[in-house]
């Protein structure tokens, strides 16, 4: 079993990263570049979808925090659906739930996103 | 070198390279099970593990990989110890300012989350210098 392995699709407007396994110091660089390379194309409304993910470290938060500034001035956003309870304590804990929109399923977020409800 | 019989514990000693986080991580969440915490807490414990030996890792080695971190499990009898050691630039409880997540959140950067995760998910923490090195310890008390 491979510590992280990242998928990434284009639903309507939304670019849907799906990481799953485990980001932190050792795998936070795979993780950056899926997100610098969705940034570069100027995918800028990215949904991470989180159920697959075990635990997120500050090295892996931190990775977020150094594009949300970049994809917002550019009319777009980093949303999360489907976290693990943990996850979530981690986002939560250190006030993250108020800086980003949280779903609970992908198909609420693509719906609201994509203007579809 | 500290005695090593009582209280129990066991100790891990891994060169200072991140692939062996998760090695490490594991670990710590099934000692915390051990201990007697329950899911949610081991899972938070096995977080401030991971920032902890990062932070020697990435910070006090500058991420040369030829060194060790000697983790420390020690099984007391309404807490869990977990002590960190290196040899490494030491970090002295003075310089440790932990940000305010509120500033976070109006104006997001990268870094300095790691020693705020372990402040919020350990009881207490300790930043000693010993004559052999550097030492972290990290507390957390059974509920």
């Amino acid at each position: 079993m491979t510590d992280l392995s990242i998928q990434v699709r284009q639903v309507d407007a939304v670019a849907v990263l799906r990481p799953e396994g485990f980001i932190n110091a050792h795998t936070v660089r795979q993780f950056e570049t899926a997100l610098e390379a969705l940034v570069q194309e100027g995918r800028y409304t990215i949904l991470l979808d989180c159920r697959a993910l075990n635990y997120i470290s500050s090295a892996g938060l931190g990775a977020i925090m150094g594009l949300i500034e970049t994809v917002r001035e550019h009319g777009g956003d980093i949303l999360l659906c489907s976290l693990q309870k943990n996850v979530f304590e981690i986002f939560d804990t250190l006030g993250f739930t108020q800086l980003y929109r949280v779903f609970a399923s992908e198909g609420e977020a693509l719906q609201r996103l994509n203007g579809k409800d | 070198m500290r005695a090593r019989f009582e209280p129990e514990s066991f100790r891990l000693v891994i060169p200072s390279q991140t692939r062996y986080l998760n090695l490490v991580t594991g670990l710590a969440k099934r000692a915390s099970m051990v201990a007697g915490m329950d899911d949610a807490t081991s899972a938070k414990i096995s977080i401030a593990v991971d920032e902890a030996v990062t932070n020697v890792i990435v910070h006090a080695y500058g991420g040369e990989a030829d060194h060790q971190v000697d983790i420390e499990l020690r099984f007391m009898a309404q807490s869990l110890e977990v002590h960190i050691c290196h040899n490494g630039r030491a970090i002295r409880e003075n310089e440790v300012v932990l940000p305010d997540p509120r500033e976070y959140v109006k104006h997001p950067r990268k870094g300095g989350l790691g020693l705020l995760l372990m402040s919020r998910f350990m009881d207490e923490i300790r930043f000693i210098e010993t004559g052999e090195g550097s030492e972290c310890c990290m507390i957390k008390h059974v509920v």
